[in-house]
């Protein structure tokens, strides 16, 4: 069993691709129309390129409530691994990025907390130890 | 970083956006609420939550009626009122522009659908599973 897939629920897939290409830096795997949907997979240039995120439309009243409530708990919904915590910091923010918790250490790891625009919180951790 | 007690304010802000009905509620009365004046409350919402508060608006009231066209009891015209506009053109044709296809193709398509009587049909709602199976039956074909 391998985890090859994973997937998080943006408000808006049109949204959501512009925002993790664009910004976050993932590059389009597949980008299907199914009905009123698309099936949209993301890939980091950075990490294993079987790895996909997709993109999930959050078509479901259940879900919105969900996706909504941790936002508003300030609870991140994912995430994803950097390198330099501090680099990414400045460059997303000066992109436009608004963090609700700039970068501050923890134990063995060092994170930051910002918005994908899409109705989501998203955690940047860069791990401390060398 | 936005402060913690700025990011209550546009969240609650947002929840006040949710409230679509008949009731008219302005961009004004929101940036009130929240305590930001209307230019800086736009700009920090958009920031937030990537659309400003007026498309906030405008796509909750096309959620919601794509909720109540499916549940099938009610006219699109009676949807259209339900949900805030004042037009049925203007509803139709911003529904067809977003949705895909109008609002009455939208309601025949769901009665198509299983459904447990007095509930929205789950095909209307794909989870992640059913959009990859469909997505790669698709690329199969090519």
């Amino acid at each position: 069993m391998r985890i090859k897939l994973t997937s998080i629920m943006v408000d808006n897939q049109d949204k959501g691709v512009k925002f993790y290409t664009e910004i976050f830096g993932f590059v389009k795997k597949h980008d299907i129309p199914v009905g009123e949907y698309r099936w949209i997979t993301v890939v980091s240039p950075e990490g294993p390129a079987e790895i996909e995120l997709a993109l999930e439309p959050n078509a479901n009243p259940i879900g919105k409530t969900f996706q909504e409530g941790l936002f508003k708990q300030g609870i991140p919904a994912a995430a994803f691994e950097v390198d330099d915590i501090q680099q990414e910091h400045a460059r997303l923010h000066a992109l436009g990025v608004v963090f609700t918790k700039e970068p501050t250490a923890q134990g063995p790891v060092t994170f930051a907390v910002c918005s994908d625009t899409c109705g989501n919180l998203i955690q940047l951790y860069q791990s401390n130890q060398r | 970083m936005i402060a913690t007690d700025t990011f209550v304010r546009l969240c609650r802000a947002r929840d006040m956006l949710r409230e679509v009905d008949d009731r008219p509620l302005s961009i004004d009365d929101v940036a009130r609420e929240a305590a930001m004046s209307p230019f800086h409350f736009i700009r920090q919402f958009n920031a937030l939550f990537g659309d400003t508060p007026h498309q906030y608006r405008i796509q909750t009231r096309l959620d919601r009626a794509k909720l109540l066209l499916a549940r099938g009891d009610q006219s699109v015209t009676d949807v259209c009122m339900d949900v805030g506009f004042s037009s049925l053109g203007s509803f139709s044709d911003l529904f067809a522009r977003r949705i895909g296809m109008p609002p009455s193709a939208y309601q025949r398509r769901a009665r198509t659908m299983v459904t447990v009587p007095g509930t929205v049909p789950a095909d209307l709602f794909p989870g992640c599973l059913t959009l990859m199976g469909a997505a790669l039956a698709i690329l199969e074909k090519r």
